[in-house]
């Protein structure tokens, strides 16, 4: 079909029309000329007798009607009969085309459309990037048209608007895919921009509208409700100030029918909707009380209009005295309720009625017979793990329920409960939602919050996201700072050139403190690039290394190194030493509830979800400990004994064993290279039954940490020394070793077998306490330096 | 082509979209009155008010007494109910009168500048 453009058909002269017509100054001239003529008229008429006037009264009406034909026609043109594109242009459109429109006249007035400036606010579809891509030829427009024609099927849009108009252009562009690939976007995603925008104008125009709810007179035949007023929230009353339809429902219409269905029909009138934390089933609550509440809706009259009110637990409790109290209370909240005739009391986090615990109170005995009578409506809400415990304790009570499970969303279910919420949160925040910061929010929160599922997760990010928002727009990267600021994340690398020095330097950078162990620095440092140019897999921790070593030779130091490095300073260090965990009793020390045991594995990763996690002698723990830690390792996931997730994905996971460090010295004297003795070993720890294959296969690296030999001793002292001029740095004082002393204390600090572990106690007992003994005497003031000989040290062993 | 265009849209979309709108209003006048509600409940006790519900304060004199307690509030319930139906009633009539006069007036519209040559050539003056 041909898609010529027409700038003489009806519709496009009446779009040009109402662009005069409903400007603001033309209206105002209107409405003068209107009133002017008018009056002129009558004063004609009336005090100079001029028969004249009755033509000015009658102009009077011209004004008039343009007015009216301005307001109620031409600001919304109606499609055409037709399938033609002269048909189907929204009227900005025919607004802005001009006679002999060209594709790059589109690309410069898209964005002053409403769906075009939507898609060019959230997917940064700027005028400069539509006019590369477009031609000045007005031969080119008709193609665009007829790809206009599709878009506007496929998207289910009433006309063919600016945004439209874009895609189209977007489409016809034949390298497309690479541009769109450019700005991380699939041509899909703008298709659900369109659809986005289309539910959003249908929202904001349903506000214009208003909202029947009954009226005024509406609960006179209902009862007075004091206690209620005092003891819960009248959810409905909420609902009657908003303005336009019913909440959206795009996730919870099945479950909201079959609420309906439940409290329309006889049996017992209640609803226990069961399901996790974030899940929405507050959210339905409100949907059903706002859906009840319009007196438009098709709905039994047994229902309609009713009020719901949401018991509050922790007023009910402190409203009384002791527990006799609060069963008198309550059983008198539930009479007021049931004879007002118009109340469905809401329970929300049930379980806080059901169990004897601070802040909740067990008033089972006074709920039951009013849920097994179904004579006064009740909403229960709760979450999965509870109700099976309300359950098995109370099998009565569950029985009486009509049960409605509330599953996670999906990602689509998710994506369109973002949508409907981010106008809110852009009012709230005065700033624009860009749908990258959706995607990001999902794939984020999927990632780091636990405790909610979907839709709740994802909302709950983008809502956090609002704070960091640059220059009026909430971006991916506002996504990422707010789960930077709320969980002590590192995200990405950082862009600027300090982080990015840092992680190219990594190597040299920890071995300012750690002398050799190149394999092991290199495998580190590796993992930590990989991790922060985004390369590495989301679903495992940053690294997993299994460190094999005889002691003192800088398996731990190389850990804190790494926190030090990386992970802004020792603190983000989360040690665990595994010589406590022998019995198979102390799995579930390892895995122990946060709030009641703040140093277990999964509350120490809680608190510093970004950190090294160093288990140390990992040969000494059970069997059965080192099983709990093999989803760690694979998945990066550990539950603990209430059985929430605690995520390690943004860890390392650094493991240290001395099992086989007798062996190493030997192989090195056989002269085996570093990746042979890591084979042999590996083989002798499966072999000698330490580890189970299955355990070691996963780590990332099993590193071997060779032995210290006297060179590297060296090197170790001046390290140490480093650290005690660091010590003295406030007073000014710094020490120096003579060639002759710092051989002295390699000679004497050397231990094949203890590493340089005796080094830190010689250099303590000799360099530290001559410091000492010289500044006590006063020998040395501020800014001196001591120089220690061979025979200081000597004095000093 | 605009002149036709404008009236062809008066007569019909334009007047279809005041019926529209007037039906709206009267919709709207209704349910501010719960002129529906009202009548379906025309006779239930005054909010729900009565000194004993079930008569259990004992035998036939508490029933007695709870049956003409809830008589009594039933009556006052109806009372208030008329009262208001009929308020809202007369607002609705006179928003009906007027509509009506307007939707009567509407086809007029178009021809009143035709309508005032004509009385000014007839030469009418007060």
């Amino acid at each position: 079909m041909s898609q010529h453009y027409s700038p003489l058909c009806r519709r496009a002269v009446e779009a040009r029309v109402d662009k005069i017509v409903n400007s603001k100054l033309v209206k105002a001239l209107l409405i003068l000329a209107c009133l002017a003529l008018l009056g002129f008229g009558l004063a004609l008429v009336i005090a100079y007798k001029n028969a004249l006037g009755w033509v000015l009264v009658g102009c009077a009406a011209i004004p008039f009607e343009i007015l009216i034909w301005g307001k109620y026609e031409l600001k919304e043109i109606p499609e055409g009969k037709g399938e033609n594109v002269n048909d189907l242009l929204s009227n900005e459109c025919l607004q802005h085309l001009g006679h002999k429109p060209t594709p790059q006249d589109v690309a410069k007035w898209f964005y002053k459309t409403r769906s075009g400036g939507f898609l060019a606010m959230r997917y940064a579809i700027t005028p400069r990037m539509m006019e590369a891509v477009t031609s000045r030829m007005s031969s080119d427009i008709e193609p665009i048209f007829a790809k206009a024609i599709e878009v506007r099927e496929k998207t289910n849009s009433e006309f063919i608007s600016g945004g439209v108009l874009t895609i189209a252009i977007i489409e016809c562009c034949p390298e497309y895919e690479q541009i769109l690939k450019s700005m991380k976007l699939e041509i899909s995603d703008l298709y659900d921009g369109i659809v986005w925008f289309n539910y959003l104008y249908d929202l904001v125009k349903g506000l214009n509208l208003k909202r029947r709810t009954g009226g005024f007179a509406r609960d006179l035949m209902f009862g007075y409700t004091p206690l209620l007023q005092r003891y819960a929230i009248n959810i409905s009353r909420q609902h009657e100030s908003t303005r336009g339809g019913n909440v959206s429902v795009s996730l919870h219409r099945e479950h909201l029918e079959q609420m309906i269905d439940i409290f329309s029909k006889g049996g017992r009138q209640n609803v226990a909707i069961i399901g996790p934390e974030g899940s929405g089933r507050g959210t339905l609550v409100d949907e059903f009380a706002s859906e009840i509440l319009n007196a438009d809706n098709k709905i039994s009259s047994r229902i309609k209009f009713r009020q719901i009110f949401k018991l509050d637990a922790s007023a009910l409790i402190s409203g009384a005295g002791e527990r006799g109290e609060l069963e008198a209370l309550m059983t008198r909240i539930l009479n007021e309720a049931f004879l007002a005739k118009n109340v469905i009391l809401w329970l929300d986090n049930a379980q806080l009625f059901f169990e004897e615990a601070t802040g909740s109170v067990d008033i089972s005995n006074v709920l039951l017979p009013v849920l097994e009578g179904g004579r006064l409506r009740i909403i229960m809400t709760m979450d999965q793990q509870r109700y099976l415990e309300i359950a098995a304790r109370k099998a009565a009570l569950a029985n009486a329920l009509n049960k409605i499970m509330v599953e996670q969303a999906n990602e689509e279910e998710t994506f369109k409960v973002m949508q409907d919420r981010v106008p809110i949160l852009e009012y709230q925040n005065n700033a624009t939602y860009t749908f990258w910061s959706l995607r990001e929010a999902y794939r984020l929160s999927e990632r780091y919050v636990h405790d909610l599922v979907m839709p709740g997760r994802a909302l709950n990010l983008l809502e956090a996201a609002g704070h960091y928002a640059v220059n009026g727009f909430v971006t991916d990267a506002s996504v990422q700072e707010a789960v930077e600021k709320t969980f002590g994340v590192k995200m990405q690398a950082s862009q600027d050139n300090v982080e990015r020095e840092k992680l190219l330097n990594m190597e040299s950078l920890i071995h300012k403190r750690l002398i050799g162990q190149d394999m092991a620095v290199t495998a580190v440092s590796d993992a930590l690039r990989r991790s922060a140019a985004g390369v590495r897999n989301e679903g495992r921790p940053i690294g997993t290394f299994l460190f094999l070593g005889p002691t003192g030779v800088g398996k731990t130091e190389l850990a804190k190194a790494i926190s030090e490095v990386y992970f802004g300073g020792e603190s983000q260090i989360v040690r665990i030493d595994l010589n406590e965990y022998v019995s198979p009793d102390d799995v579930s020390r390892l895995i122990a509830d946060a709030a009641t045991d703040e140093l277990s594995l999964t509350a120490q990763v809680m608190k510093h979800p970004f950190s090294v996690v160093l288990l140390d002698e990992i040969e000494k723990a059970h069997p059965l400990v080192l099983t709990t830690l093999l989803q760690l390792l694979d998945e990066g996931i550990l539950r603990d004994v209430k059985n929430r997730e605690v995520s390690f994905r943004d860890t390392i996971v650094v493991a240290t064993s001395n099992a086989g460090a007798n062996k190493i010295r030997d192989y090195i004297d056989q002269g085996l290279d570093m990746s042979q003795i890591k084979e042999q070993l590996t083989n002798d720890l499966i072999s000698g039954g330490e580890f189970k294959p299955e355990f070691l296969n996963r780590f990332d690296e099993i590193c071997v940490f060779q032995p210290l030999d006297k060179d590297a001793l060296f090197t170790i002292v001046d390290l140490i020394i480093a650290g005690v001029n660091k010590t003295l740095e406030p007073r000014k004082i710094s020490v120096t070793l003579e060639p002759e002393a710092k051989a002295l204390l390699v000679e004497r600090g050397y231990d094949p077998k203890l590493g340089a572990r005796p080094m830190r106690r010689i250099v303590s007992k000799t360099v530290e306490n001559i410091v000492a003994r010289s500044v006590l005497a006063g020998a040395t003031d501020s800014g001196d330096t001591i120089a220690i000989n061979e025979d200081m040290i000597k004095a000093a062993l | 082509m605009l002149a036709v265009s404008f009236l062809q849209w008066w007569y019909s979309r334009g007047w279809g979209i005041y019926f529209r709108g007037f039906r709206e209003r009267m919709r709207n006048l209704a349910d501010f009155f719960s002129i529906g509600l009202l009548l379906r409940t025309l006779f239930q006790p005054f909010r729900q008010i009565s000194a004993d519900e079930t008569g259990e304060t004992g035998g036939i004199q508490g029933a007695l007494i709870a049956f003409f307690d809830r008589l009594l509030s039933r009556f006052i319930g109806c009372v208030v109910r008329i009262g208001i139906i009929v308020a809202g009633i007369i607002a609705m009539t006179v928003q009906l009168v007027g509509g009506c006069l307007l939707a009567l007036l509407w086809p007029c519209v178009p021809l009143v500048p035709f309508i005032g040559i004509a009385i000014c050539m007839m030469g009418v003056t007060f």
